[in-house]
């Protein structure tokens, strides 16, 4: 038996059919997307400033609902789901945000922790992995540091190590990069890449660094006023 | 190896300062206005009670001595506890708010009356009383008090009214507060809010921190309110008992147990309407979100 709303093999893990976004009274933001990425792809989303990129990850990590259309992850209507049930998928999605929404009063340790502690699990039983991780991201002596004292470039591989500690089984990324060094954002880049094979975790990410996207070489998803395009210049999955 | 983990929650700031001491207040004037409502229904009930259990009988055409045998054959009747002509000095008395401290002027002829302390119902026992001295010969007539008694049952039940009134408005005003306070707290905390439901927390989850947090600021803050509370109660009738003369429409604060039990009980519902208010603030808060 497969875990509870875990992907068929045939299922996309994301799925949005004829999706419309629309906040108040404004004209759409998005308009009729129709999105099909099967467990374990890597993508890139880009597009111009306003074009709706973050509109698009908001309905993707369930902070929206779309005005129009349906979204479906691991095969499952999101629309149909119970608020616990929404919890529970939004435990299998890691989230870069753009400005990082780290918590000020909780140390780095803490702040990676989060997911984890959510989830309900003992601090005894995680604290080694997490450890790990703000090693790994290169914050090993600020790990009881909290998020002022840091730096941007620090602050945000925090984020990412906190969407990476629950090895998502989604990982959404907004500008993951924007504040980190060439060097810092080819390994948080490996990292994703390592996620993505290792653990067949699918990524979608939004940025506008076209060096790392060549780099790469992953399908790109391309946002324009609202409108959703496959760049031609890849293979979208 | 226990790990100690930072609340979700941020330890208080200025904001829940403030607000501890607005919940204290609140408290301290509810549990207040209880002891005092409590006071003045027990005050109102003794004094309506004493008002209706009296009545006068006026007897005329006979000496003093009369009036004694009137008295005596009044006082053996079934119902009445004591009979006694009332003397000049507790006419002067009685009469003392339309004459004045100088007494009542030599020549004005005094009526001769017999104070009936009676048990059960009164205008029975006056019409008993009546047909009593008939039989005997004697003049007088039984008056009850009813007018005076309405007057008075009349004024404490407005005075009943308003201290429920009172305890009912300032525990309203203390839920409104504390629910306003918890929305507020809320809106200011949203960002945690938002990271912590992104991240998967269920909306029992987040609704569970803020009603802790919310119960013992509430718990904390009505005792304070009670202790306060119980001080100046105490105060007030250490200063009734050490005093000569207390006076009879004063509320009556024992601080018995019943007193004790509402200041004991207090921070609890104090509490209770913190917890239940934070739980709805935030589940419709968060019920508006995905």
């Amino acid at each position: 038996m497969t875990q509870a709303g875990a992907p068929l093999a045939s299922e996309p893990a994301v799925e949005l059919n004829g999706v419309s976004l629309r906040y108040d009274t404004a004209d759409d933001i998005l308009t009729d997307i129709d999105i099909r990425l099967k467990p374990g792809t890597f993508t890139f989303l880009t597009g111009p400033s306003g074009a709706g990129k973050s509109s698009l990850l908001k309905l993707l990590y369930l902070a929206h609902a779309p005005t129009s259309g349906e979204v479906r992850l691991f095969g499952q209507r999101t629309a149909d789901m119970s608020r616990n049930q929404l919890s529970a998928l939004r435990r299998r999605i890691g989230v870069v945000f753009q400005d990082f929404r780290l918590l000020d009063h909780l140390t780095a340790f803490e702040n990676v922790a989060l997911p984890l502690r959510v989830s309900g699990e003992k601090p005894e039983d995680y604290r080694d992995e997490v450890v790990d991780l703000v090693r790994w991201v290169g914050l090993g002596e600020r790990m009881h540091a909290f998020p002022p004292a840091l730096s941007g470039g620090e602050q945000q591989r925090l984020a990412i190590a906190r969407a990476l500690i629950n090895k998502p089984d989604i990982l959404i990324a907004d500008e993951p990069t924007g504040n980190v060094d060439p060097d810092m954002a080819r390994r948080i880049f490996r990292l994703f890449i390592e996620l993505n094979r290792r653990l067949n975790t699918t990524v979608i990410i939004a940025t506008h660094d076209m060096h790392i996207i060549r780099e790469f070489k992953a399908p790109v998803l391309k946002l324009q006023d609202g409108l959703l395009f496959a760049d031609s210049s890849y293979e979208q999955a | 190896m226990n790990i100690k983990m930072t609340p979700l929650l941020p330890e208080s700031d200025a904001r829940e300062a403030a607000l501890f001491f607005v919940v204290a207040a609140l408290c301290f004037l509810a549990v207040l206005a209880t002891l005092v409502a409590r006071g003045t229904y027990t005050a109102a009930e003794a004094w309506t009670a004493q008002v209706e259990g009296e009545m006068t009988v006026l007897v005329s055409d006979t000496d003093r001595r009369g009036a004694e045998s009137a008295a005596t054959l009044i006082e053996a009747l079934p119902g009445v506890e004591r009979a006694h002509v009332l003397t000049d000095e507790e006419l002067d008395e009685l009469l003392s708010p339309s004459f004045g401290p100088g007494g009542i002027p030599d020549g004005i002829p005094l009526p001769l009356l017999i104070a009936v302390d009676a048990e059960g119902d009164t205008t029975a026992l006056a019409a008993e009383i009546d047909t009593t001295l008939a039989e005997a010969g004697i003049n007088g007539r039984a008056d009850t008090h009813s007018a005076y008694a309405a007057e008075v049952r009349k004024a404490l039940g407005t005075l009943r009214i308003a201290a429920i009134g009172t305890v009912l408005l300032l525990t309203m005003t203390a839920i409104s507060v504390i629910a306003f306070a918890t929305h507020a707290a809320l809106l200011a905390r949203k960002d945690i809010v938002d990271v912590l439901h992104l991240a998967g927390a269920e909306d029992r989850f987040i609704a569970r921190l803020f009603e802790r947090r919310f119960w013992l600021l509430g718990l904390k803050a009505g005792a304070a309110g009670s202790v306060a509370a119980l001080a100046v109660t105490a105060i007030i009738v250490f200063s009734a008992q050490s005093s000569n003369a207390p006076s009879e429409l004063l509320p009556k604060l024992s601080l018995d147990q019943w007193d004790l039990m509402i200041l004991a009980v207090s921070p609890i519902a104090g509490a209770l309407a913190a917890r239940i208010a934070a739980r709805v603030t935030v589940g419709r808060s968060l019920r508006s979100s995905l």
